[in-house]
């Protein structure tokens, strides 16, 4: 379970659409400036490597074009220490360059002199393949001569720090040498690496200030939002609690007509319920009215037998066996007639709301029943397994049941089979009405299961909702089997005897 | 080898602190360099000529302007002439213009002296270390496996100059004695015109051994001995004459005597004592024409074997 609930829980980090705002929006912001930050140090680096290759391929060109002046004369003479004095000296005086080795091939490919002769001695074969006939403008790159160097469009770009530049030294269209040069491009490098994390640090720095400034702006925005929606997140029951008046922003700004929309709305809801009630009370005379002319006409029943036992009496009271069938009639139309006034009584007993439900509440309650599918020729199945009496208040319970009798009875048609079965079990009281019609609508099915919600209930529907609004108020719940007969089970919860006699 | 020691004691009065003291090394080849003659006769290619020039070779080192205006001072105020120092490359140069008459006196090497002894006249020879003598080295890098010369055969050997006694004469004849040719000997040679370039290319391992001469060795052990600590001794020479002062045929004979005086003088004067200790010598002294006969013989005997 725990398992569930923890991937569920990662499910909702994960999708986006289940962030809060405040998060998602500074998020959005930090992504977009992420990206942003990608492309300008894109730029910048790509603009810094091709000054540092224009840079490079110029300080070569002086370089060797240096060089290639003061070799050529030794060059044509073939003399190796004038040769190698100029090298041994150039790497004093370009030390910007940063020449790790110069070499001087002569036209046949051997050294005339290396401004390490240990490493090229004279008459040894030159750097190998090092490709000659190129200017500094276009550094060409000598893999096969070192290790450090690769063959690639720019020498800033490989990834050794040593790379080849090559000059051929010519004079009247003779190919007279070649100067060789291996050219330490690490700082290029190095200068590239360290812009990139000025780059990095710069951009993180300002996207995670951005984020920061953006969260704290989205969430000072929302914060009159969060108003209403805790509020709303409050109310119970579909109640919503106003805001006081010193709460209430002023009325011309985006949050006051919010705040002033919720009390609306709160205002109309109240309303509404106050409404409901009415309606519920007005129901509740209206059934009480007609029930007091079943009454009445229970009443007329008995009242012709009395009359005609009066009548008896009066003509023939000097016969005993008359005056005591009289007298039987009588005690029988006065034992209707007060069955009648005590199922009256049913409906408005007063002070006896917060009594403990016990078996004579339904007894009481049966007769009404009794008398409508009589009425409606059904048959009544009614079974009470409550023995003594259950902690839970009398009032609600026989309301309720009443509306689910009544509205079973409505929906049956002659012949059906109503039922009532009541009994307590388990710390709660159970109800179940079953009827044999065609089944509850789903929007009144959705309101017993579901509670009764904001929706204003017709008027055929008010007896279900007073019965929803009756089980929610007292933390039970209703469960609804519509196959294959519609059976309606009421749970209730026992209440402490304390909290009972609150009630009462 | 020995030589003139009658002359040399006779000419030659010891300074003793004209040595070991700190000097420029720049100054100091350019010093050596410097010495290298005057015209002193009034012949007619320098009688109009009031002027002094006198002839530099770089025996070792580079131009120091210090040292050159030190020397032109000096000679300037012995000589009560203005002195034009003119330096070249090569021995060759020098010795041309000297023959030439061209420059009045120069600082030459043995070799050329006695190759053009006839229309030369021999003014003074320094004096290193209590002789006006010097040697011819062999030299290699420290790190080489070489024992002997011998074992060089094959390499690349750089001189110092192709009309140099102790930068390729003496060598010749050695590798002559034994019956080789300096070509069949090295694989390859080359000159670097200078014993202090020699030292360099060695030292680098542009060439595995190179000749040099022992005054220019020793007093760059003191200038530079991060450079010399790289090179060793692989054979020393025999003691031949130092490389002299010589004057041109042509030159007045009152100047040549003028300028011996003064180069005799120099341990004297405190210009003079000024450059001698640049230059790490003792002084001059006057020396006769045979004191380089041991050089002709040698040239004799590798022009013979040659």
């Amino acid at each position: 379970m725990s398992v569930t609930s923890g991937s569920g829980s990662a499910r909702r980090l994960l999708d986006p659409r289940q962030w809060p705002i405040a998060w998602r929006a500074p998020i959005i912001l930090a992504v977009f400036m992420l990206l942003v930050a990608a492309g300008i140090s894109k730029v910048v680096l790509s603009k810094l490597n091709e000054t540092q290759t224009r840079h490079f391929a110029q300080l070569s060109d002086a370089y060797l074009e240096g060089l290639s002046t003061a070799l050529i004369p030794h060059v044509i003479r073939r003399d190796p220490w004038e040769a190698f004095d100029i090298l041994d000296r150039a790497g004093e005086r370009y030390f910007g360059m940063n020449a790790d080795l110069t070499v001087v091939t002569l036209a046949d490919g051997r050294v005339l002199a290396a401004s390490d002769p240990l490493r090229f001695p004279m008459n040894a074969p030159g750097p190998n393949g090092a490709p000659v006939g190129q200017d500094a403008m276009d550094p060409a790159i000598d893999p096969a001569s070192d290790p450090a160097s690769e063959a690639n469009g720019s020498p800033i770009d490989n990834t050794g720090d040593l790379v080849w530049i090559t000059r051929e030294l010519r004079e009247l269209d003779l190919n007279l040498g070649t100067i060789h040069a291996l050219v330490d491009v690490s700082h290029y490098k190095e200068e590239q690496r360290q812009t990139l994390i000025g780059l990095i640090v710069f951009n993180a720095a300002l996207t995670l200030l951005l984020a920061v400034i953006g969260w704290w702006l989205v969430r000072r925005s929302l914060a009159p939002l969060h108003l209403v929606t805790d509020r709303l997140a409050q109310s119970r029951d579909g109640r919503l609690a106003p805001f006081p008046d010193a709460m209430i922003p002023a009325a011309d700004t985006e949050v006051g007509r919010a705040v002033d929309s919720y009390n609306k709305a709160a205002a109309a809801i109240a309303e509404r319920e106050a409404l409901l009630q009415r309606l519920a009370q007005e129901e509740r005379a209206a059934l009480i009215g007609r029930y007091a002319s079943t009454m009445a006409h229970e009443v007329n029943n008995p009242l012709g037998g009395l009359f005609n036992a009066v009548r008896m009496i009066q003509r023939h009271g000097e016969d005993r066996a008359i005056r005591e069938k009289a007298a039987h009639l009588i005690e029988r139309g006065l034992a209707n007639i007060g069955n009648v006034v005590k199922a009256s009584l049913v409906m408005w007993r007063g002070r006896s709301e917060g009594c403990r439900l016990s078996s004579s509440d339904f007894d009481d309650l049966r007769y009404i029943v009794e008398s409508e599918t009589e009425r409606r020729d059904l048959v009544l199945d009614w079974s009470i397994g409550i023995e003594q009496s259950c902690p839970i208040a009398s009032q609600p319970v026989r309301q309720i049941a009443l509306n689910l009798l009544l509205n079973a009875c409505h929906a049956s048609s002659p012949g059906n089979r109503v039922a009532c079965h009541a009994w307590c079990d388990d710390g709660a009281f159970y109800l179940r009405v079953e009827d044999e019609g065609p089944g509850l609508p789903d929007e009144i099915r959705d309101m017993l299961e579901n509670g009764p919600g904001t929706a204003i209930p017709s008027s055929r529907g008010l007896g279900i909702w007073t019965v929803a609004r009756l089980v929610r108020e007292h933390e039970g719940s209703i469960a609804v089997d519509p196959t294959p007969n519609t059976r309606i089970t009421v749970r209730l919860p026992h209440v402490s005897d304390p909290a009972l006699e609150a009630v009462a | 080898m020995s030589t003139n020691g009658q002359v040399a004691k006779a000419a030659y009065r010891p300074r003793p602190d004209s040595s070991q003291q700190g000097i420029d090394r720049r100054a100091f080849g350019l010093g050596l360099a410097g010495l290298a003659g005057t015209a002193l006769f009034p012949l007619p290619a320098i009688a109009a000529r009031s002027e002094v020039r006198f002839g530099l070779t770089p025996v070792f080192l580079d131009s120091d302007i210090r040292l050159i205006a030190d020397l032109e001072a000096y000679l300037g105020a012995r000589l009560a002439r203005p002195v034009t120092l003119v330096k070249r490359r090569t021995y060759m140069e020098i010795t041309a213009l000297l023959v030439a008459g061209q420059i009045d006196a120069a600082w030459i090497c043995g070799l050329p002296f006695i190759r053009h002894r006839d229309a030369l006249r021999l003014v003074a020879a320094p004096v290193y270390r209590g002789a006006p003598h010097y040697r011819s080295l062999i030299i290699t890098r420290s790190d080489t496996g070489f024992e002997e010369v011998e074992d060089l055969r094959g390499t690349i050997h750089a001189f110092s100059d192709p009309q140099s006694n102790s930068g390729k004469l003496v060598t010749q004849a050695f590798l002559a004695e034994k019956g080789e040719t300096v070509s069949d000997f090295f694989a390859d040679t080359f000159y670097a015109y200078g014993h202090r370039n020699v030292i360099r290319a060695v030292a680098s391992g542009l060439a595995q051994s190179g000749s040099v001469e022992n005054y220019v060795w020793e007093v760059m052990r003191d200038i530079e001995p991060d450079l010399i600590a790289r090179t060793r001794v692989l054979r020393r020479s025999e003691a031949m004459g130092f490389p002299p002062v010589a004057a041109s045929l042509q030159a007045d004979p009152a100047l040549v005597d003028a300028l011996r005086e003064a180069l005799l003088a120099m341990p004297e004067d405190d210009r003079g004592q000024h450059i001698l200790k640049t230059l790490r010598l003792d002084g001059f002294a006057r020396v006769p024409s045979d004191h380089y006969d041991q050089i002709a013989g040698t040239w004799r005997m590798v022009h013979g074997a040659g």
